[in-house]
């Protein structure tokens, strides 16, 4: 295989692997998919599909402002690919923020919907204006290779100059912007980061970014397709390029000591040690390359130095979309397999779509020509089989297609079944209660748990139904099971069941025939039931029925216990309406003896902990 | 074992089932690719669709095929494809899996109808091998895989018929399902990739014959004069 082959498998790969993901993420939503919280609700897909999506994609307007109104005619050749590569850029973009929208299907709204004073209107509206101006913008080019298109490419090329000028100022427009949206949260993001002036610096930025980006695609591009790059011309888009990243540089370090925030840059927290980072890789060392000039004019300096400005770029726009606010939230939020996957997938398909375009269009002087359609090239015979798989077209459809559903398959095999089943819900597993005569009902240990007078309630029992009132079954062996033995799960019901279990050698041991009679479908109505072999299972008398074995969420059974209870007692005794009143149960503090011994066993609260309101007793 | 039987159920199954469709809509959609590249090279571009698609339906279903040449073996090998495609997808354990989750309706079969099929499908399957052994022809034109295939293919029937009926210890049973759930993922991952494929790509191969080799009419009279053997029979 050669280099092309060799990147577009990969890149096949991977999209197959983010296929599998993207199916899990549209069936059973973002939950199933990513690690997101509520308190980190924008994570990698944000940060890095979108933030730096569009920032990398700055290439197009950055080189048609060069091109077409600073009238450097030496950069022709930048310009096709770099529009290429924005408008590919931007559809990512608006793919991976697909991803991440919670309702995907409404993300039209914002066009009947307006919402003015909203900086994502405004995001939202460029970057689809934007999208449709590149496409206008890069049409002429696939246009030309059918003569019947032409009258439609020479109105397209008569609009270019217009399309120019509305495409730098859309630029403008919405790269600052996405900086104004975290203007909102000056708590939430550190202060080396947050600043009056992020639209601005977003913007400088960018611009940055656009001159790197091309160099680094240009130069990525020729390597794969063992093409010799225009060098020269690279060293000086570079040679521009590090006055911009100076003025960035000078820019965020005014801002930064004039707010007296330049002490933070040394306290070695770990946000320091990130902003040294970003700022040396994204800025520093690539100005010092591309101002040395033996290092401007090398060929590997240059994608060293082109590759550090795009790495640091995509660094800082995720530090601002998240990873400064780690100290704020307080919740550590790493990004799971399938964002990962989605990302690079979709970064994958716009290189495939790339690539597919250089082949096909004239976006290069010449359109490169993979070795294989040489004529007179010898045949290459398949690794694995020994065979020829026809001709280059052929073989490539074979070749790519094997490895898509290869990794589709496997991205398939490695999503996490309880993720996809837990229906949104995490499991939280239940304790017993804990005390004596009163116990303290807390199952989560929240220590937002309620005081119930085990004594009181079964005096009062004893005069009605007895114990059986609330204690409705024992699991095998067990006298006076605890409600947590069987209702498992806080929120989500649970399987008393374990088929696994009874069946397994190193279980119950039993065999099928044993409770599946001979010669019937093995369904539940056919089967035998738990009573049946274990006589004391169910309470005699009990008031409580199930079905099916499946036990209620810990919650559910408590509250459907004791509330029918308490609102007939409530009725009956109007002079104390605290007794069918939340409150009246909730929030009461634990008896002051085992407060301590609470405390340490106790669970942090969550990030938003459900607190019931203090009710007075009247 | 649990852990295993754990293993083979969830992500195993779930690969050699992405595996199994999409390698078969692959090779579908490439020999799709291949039937319209023949038909644009095709210098005659008269295709006789109807009665390609006639043909094609005719040899899905090939009763009218079954006492042109070898009947027993026709007879034998058109029951184990009836038995081979209905019980695994009918079977109510098998439906049970998933109609769970999904809640679609679907049709299975009754205990006695699978119990039959299932021995239906071992007998005609091991005669079949039987016959390829015995008849010379067929035995040398057989690889090393024509026997295989048909004996994983088997497993899967063998192992399930004996958890099913027999009152056999957990501990053979949850072996025997190992190696039946391990046997027909096997199936799954072998059939876009060996001859297994003709499920999806029987029809098809009938379409591609008719566009690619189709000869103009008068081809017999041009080879025999491009052979010097003008007027002679072909």
């Amino acid at each position: 295989m050669n280099r092309v082959q060799i990147t577009k498998t990969i890149l096949w790969i991977i999209v197959g692997l983010a296929s599998a993901v993207g199916i899990t993420r549209f069936l059973f939503g973002l939950g199933a998919a990513t690690n997101l919280t509520d308190a980190t609700p924008w994570g990698l897909w944000i940060g890095f599909d979108v933030m730096s999506g569009v920032a990398l994609a700055a290439g197009g307007f950055v080189i048609t402002a060069l091109f077409y109104i600073m009238r450097r005619e030496e950069f022709h050749n930048f310009v096709k690919p770099a529009v290429l590569t924005a408008f590919l850029g931007y559809i990512a973009v608006v793919v991976g923020l697909l991803f991440d929208l919670g309702l995907p299907w409404n993300i039209w709204h914002m066009i009947i919907f307006w919402n003015p004073h909203s900086p994502l209107f405004e995001v939202g509206w460029c970057v689809m204006m934007y999208t449709t101006v590149l496409l206008l913008e890069f049409s002429p080019v696939p246009l030309e290779e059918q003569s019947r298109y032409a009258k439609i490419r020479s109105f397209l090329m008569k609009l270019r100059f217009p399309l120019v000028m509305l495409g730098i100022m859309l630029s403008t427009l919405h790269q600052s912007s996405l900086g104004s949206l975290f203007l909102i949260m000056p708590y939430k993001l550190y202060p080396l980061w947050y600043t009056n002036i992020l639209p601005i610096l977003f913007f400088i930025s960018a611009v940055a970014l656009g001159f790197m980006m091309i160099i680094f695609e240009s130069l990525t591009t020729h390597w794969v397709y063992r093409k010799d790059s225009d060098t020269a011309r690279t060293a000086k888009l570079g040679g521009i390029a590090v006055w911009v990243l100076g003025i960035y540089l000078v820019v965020r370090m005014i801002d930064i000591i004039a707010n007296g925030k330049f002490g933070l840059i040394f306290t070695s927290s770990r946000e320091s040690v990130l902003f040294l980072a970003e700022i040396l890789i994204s800025t520093i060392i690539p100005m010092v390359i591309f101002s040395v000039r033996r290092l401007q004019y090398n060929r590997n300096w240059q994608w060293i130095g082109a590759t550090m400005v795009v790495f640091g770029m995509i660094f800082n726009r995720i530090n601002i979309g998240g990873l400064t606010m780690i100290r704020a939230t307080g919740d550590t939020y790493f990004p799971s397999w399938m964002e990962f996957a989605i990302s690079f997938g979709v970064v994958s398909a716009a290189a495939l779509a790339f690539m597919f375009a250089i082949e096909k269009f004239h976006v290069w002087e010449k359109k490169p020509k993979d070795p294989r359609t040489d004529p007179f090239a010898l045949p290459t015979f398949d690794r694995a089989s020994g065979v020829w798989l026809g001709s280059p077209s052929i073989a490539a459809r074979t070749r790519y297609s094997l490895a898509f559903i290869f990794s589709f398959a496997i991205g398939f095999a490695m999503i996490p079944d309880n993720k996809i089943h837990s229906e949104g819900m995490d499991e939280v597993p239940v304790t017993s209660a804990r005390g004596g005569d009163t116990l303290y009902i807390d199952g989560n240990l929240n220590n937002y748990g309620v005081s119930f007078d085990h004594t009181r309630h079964a005096e009062e029992a004893r005069s009605g139904r007895g114990c059986v009132t609330c204690h409705h079954m024992n699991i095998p062996f067990d006298k006076n099971s605890g409600c947590w033995k069987c209702h498992k799960e806080m929120f989500t019901r649970a399987d008393i069941f374990d088929h696994t279990w009874h069946s397994s050698p190193s279980g119950a041991n039993i065999a099928c025939d044993k409770c599946h009679p001979a010669g019937q479908l093995r369904t539940t109505a056919t089967v035998k039931q738990c009573a049946d072999c274990h006589k004391d299972l169910v309470a005699p008398n009990s008031t409580i029925t199930f079905d099916n074995y499946l036990a209620v969420s810990y919650v559910d059974a408590m509250h459907d216990l004791c509330i029918p209870c308490h609102q007939q007692a409530a009725a009956a005794h109007p002079e104390k309406p605290m007794l069918a009143q939340c409150g009246g149960c909730h929030g009461q503090v634990p008896p002051e003896n085992r407060i301590e011994l609470l405390r340490n066993e106790a669970v942090k609260p969550g990030i938003n902990p459900v607190v019931l309101p203090q009710m007075k007793v009247q | 074992m649990e852990h295993l039987l754990e293993f083979a159920r969830g992500p195993l199954f779930r690969l050699s089932f992405a595996l199994m469709v999409l390698g078969l809509l692959r090779i579908l959609a490439l020999d799709l690719f291949e039937l319209y590249r023949a038909y644009r090279q095709a210098g005659d571009k008269t295709v006789p669709w109807g009665k390609t698609t006639l043909k094609a339906l005719e040899w899905l279903v090939p009763i009218r095929k079954v006492f042109v040449n070898r009947p027993v073996y026709s007879v034998f090998s058109i029951l184990f494809h009836i038995g081979l495609l209905l019980v695994p997808i009918f079977l109510y354990a098998h439906v049970k899996l998933w109609q769970d989750d999904l809640g679609l309706p679907w049709l299975t079969l009754s205990y006695k109808w699978a119990y039959g099929l299932t021995l239906l499908t071992i007998i005609t399957g091991l005669a079949l091998i039987v016959g390829r052994i015995a008849n010379r022809t067929s035995s040398f034109l057989s690889r090393k895989q024509d026997y295989l295939w048909p004996i994983a293919l088997l497993i899967p029937f063998v192992t399930g018929f004996i958890c099913a009926h027999l009152g056999v210890g957990p501990k053979a049973y949850q072996a025997l399902m190992l190696i039946h759930i391990l046997a027909g993922e096997l199936i799954f991952v072998l059939m876009p990739f060996t001859k297994i494929a003709h499920c999806v790509l029987m029809p098809l191969s009938q379409y591609v014959a008719a566009v690619a080799w189709k000869f103009p009419p008068d081809t017999d009279d041009k080879v025999c004069t491009t052979l010097n053997k003008k007027g002679e029979p072909v």
